[in-house]
């Protein structure tokens, strides 16, 4: 059974190499996939300058003469404000169709049959996707920088640290996104249950306002919470000028989560895959 | 091979509960219904063989077809295709199998068609060059040059259907599953699908197992059919003596300017008239094992005098129908 058989055109079992090569080849299919329609991806360019653009402007107003609000000095805050955007355009895009799309069409029980298992697909479809969005986020983080708006990271260290910040970031991010596709599992409909978390998300994330200005009951609760792992925790350590003991904290506590709901999401998979195979396609 | 044993699949549902508030009485109901869409079933297709599987909506066919493929586990029962438990090694079984589920599709709608086969290339580990003979030589043989580079969601149904087809054998699986793969079609492109099935049959030697509706593809593509209803086979066997043992009967049509309410005739019976023009046309049935069609006729014409006479032989659509509705009957 090993060797292929006469007229056999692939293996038995797939290697690790080939498994690989699929995979990439579903993160550049949902790469593709999101360029397709040239009016949304011209649309998705011109929302995230507009974007950038904006928070750029509120926060200068919003800190008017003052150098100062909370604590927080106002270029921390606008190169916070601008990063943030940028951030959530790719870590919470629009697109919820990897998985969703093929529940609703059904395709979802093609994947359950092919080589490949079907998390690390759509894992890599789901990364596909949100790579697509780095052009626009690209252009708008040079935007900004043309505009001023951003100041580099507050020490070299601080840097490195937000650049191994910011991929724990989208790790959870990517996991919270699939484990919110997974919801179709057993309502069939996610847009509806996406669009409140991605509300939910950009708010306790602190895309939108830094977790510094929040009432301390609010910050305090929603540290507790994932969310602000994926945007917070990276942008604060961008814009911290002395990182130290308390940076480490940030990250370890970053790499547990990414860790905790990846054993969540691997549960709720589980669980959602006996129901297709119990249930039916 | 595909080798399936007394194999049952159940599906347990929540009890809605009448009266008042009985959407949320049912909501916290712990009652099941249990209903069994697969009772009992064996099969066995060979190698290099095509098998037609029958049976009304509902009978239990494409939730055979999902088990065998590995996405619903049994209940009970075993199965192994290829040598593999299915739903046991999805992933092993997955380079042997190909699938076209005519109701639903597998390639990814928003690019063009030549990237769905691109993608599956690359998840089967196809080697470039066989790819590409493959791809280049089902494209030729479903004339889909044309189309290669619509995106999916602009293709017709027709060709949509040639795409999930060569999507489902490009790394030419030994056993095909085909749920309804002419489904909605039209005749020209059912045709086309048939050749190439058949003709994949001939060349690679693929074990299919085919459901549809429509007779004719049966009838062009599977000497044995395995019926099914209500989860359980009805019949297994080949396609000619299916017609013997639920069709004894023949069936003669003669035209008359008039046929008796009260007409009696010895041996064959009258089974109904209609009105065809100025004339009537009466069908009589008789068992050729009791008498002789000759005979048949010959008592026809002295108890009725007719202008033209038809015999026929009932087609397996009627056999089909037939056990479609006695199973209806007996519910």
């Amino acid at each position: 059974m090993s060797a292929a058989a006469p007229g056999r055109l692939v293996p038995a079992r797939l290697g690790t190499a080939v498994g690989a090569r699929g995979l990439l080849a579903c993160a550049g299919q949902a790469w593709r996939a999101q360029f397709v329609f040239r009016a949304a991806t011209w649309s998705g360019i011109i929302g995230a300058t507009l974007q950038v653009v904006l928070v750029m402007l509120v926060w200068t107003a919003v800190y008017g003469a003052r150098t100062e609000v909370a604590g927080v000095d106002q270029r921390d805050a606008i190169t916070y404000a601008v990063l943030g955007a940028v951030v959530a355009i790719v870590f919470q895009p629009f697109v919820y169709d990897t998985l969703y799309g093929r529940l609703r069409t059904g395709a979802i029980a093609f994947d359950v049959m092919r080589p490949l298992s079907a998390v690390p697909m759509t894992l890599a479809q789901q990364a596909g996707a949100a790579a697509a969005q780095l052009p626009a986020a690209g252009i708008a983080l040079g935007v900004g920088l043309l505009l001023g708006a951003l100041d580099a990271p507050g020490s070299r260290l601080s840097g490195l640290a937000f650049a191994l910040s910011i991929l724990l970031g989208f790790t959870l991010a990517q996991i919270l996104n699939f484990m919110i596709g997974l919801v179709g599992f057993w309502t069939l409909e996610v847009s509806g249950a996406f669009h409140i978390y991605r509300m939910f998300v950009q708010f306790s994330s602190g895309a939108l306002i830094p977790l510094w200005f929040m009432p301390d009951w609010l910050s305090g609760g929603l540290s507790l919470l994932p969310f602000s792992s994926q945007v917070f925790v990276p942008l604060t350590i961008y814009v911290d000028p002395a990182p130290g003991m308390h940076t480490l904290t940030a990250l370890g506590v970053q790499a547990l989560w990414v860790l905790v709901l990846a054993v969540l999401a691997a549960l709720l998979w589980r669980r959602a895959i006996r129901r297709l195979v119990i249930f039916g396609g | 091979m595909i080798r399936a044993e007394h194999l049952v699949k159940e599906f347990s549902r929540p009890r809605r509960v009448e009266g008042r508030l009985s959407g949320i009485r049912s909501f916290l109901s712990t009652q099941k219904i249990v209903s069994r869409a697969v009772d009992d079933v064996s099969l066995q297709v060979d190698d290099g063989e095509i098998v037609g599987y029958l049976g009304p909506n509902g009978a239990g066919k494409s939730t055979t077809i999902k088990m065998l493929t590995g996405i619903l586990v049994p209940t009970s029962g075993h199965i192994e295709v290829e040598g593999i438990v299915p739903w046991q090694d999805r992933r092993a079984n997955a380079l042997n199998i190909g699938a076209v589920f005519g109701q639903r599709t597998q390639l990814w709608t928003d690019l063009p068609l030549r990237e769905s086969f691109e993608l599956i290339s690359r998840l089967y580990g196809l080697d470039r060059a066989d790819f590409r003979r493959s791809l280049d030589q089902f494209v030729d043989l479903l004339d889909m040059g044309p189309f290669m580079d619509t995106s999916v969601r602009s293709l017709s149904l027709g060709q949509r259907m040639r795409g999930d087809l060569v999507a489902a054998m490009l790394y030419r699986p030994p056993v095909l599953y085909l749920d309804e793969p002419t489904v909605g079609l039209d005749v020209v492109a059912k045709v086309r699908i048939r050749e190439f099935i058949a003709e994949q049959n001939r060349t690679e030697g693929t074990t299919v197992l085919l459901t549809t509706h429509d007779i004719a593809d049966i009838e062009h593509l599977a000497r044995r059919v395995v019926i099914i209803d209500e989860g359980r086979i009805l019949y297994d066997g080949d396609l000619a003596s299916l017609r013997t043992r639920y069709a004894p009967y023949r069936e003669i049509v003669v035209r008359a300017p008039q046929v008796p309410e009260d007409l009696r005739v010895d041996g064959p019976e009258l089974t109904g008239t209609r009105p065809d023009g100025d004339d009537l046309l009466a069908t009589f049935r008789f068992d050729p094992e009791v008498i002789s069609a000759p005979a048949a006729i010959q008592r026809i014409t002295s108890a009725l005098e007719v202008t033209d006479i038809t015999s026929r032989e009932p087609g397996v659509e009627d056999v089909i129908r037939q056990i479609y509705l006695d199973g209806e009957a007996r519910r």
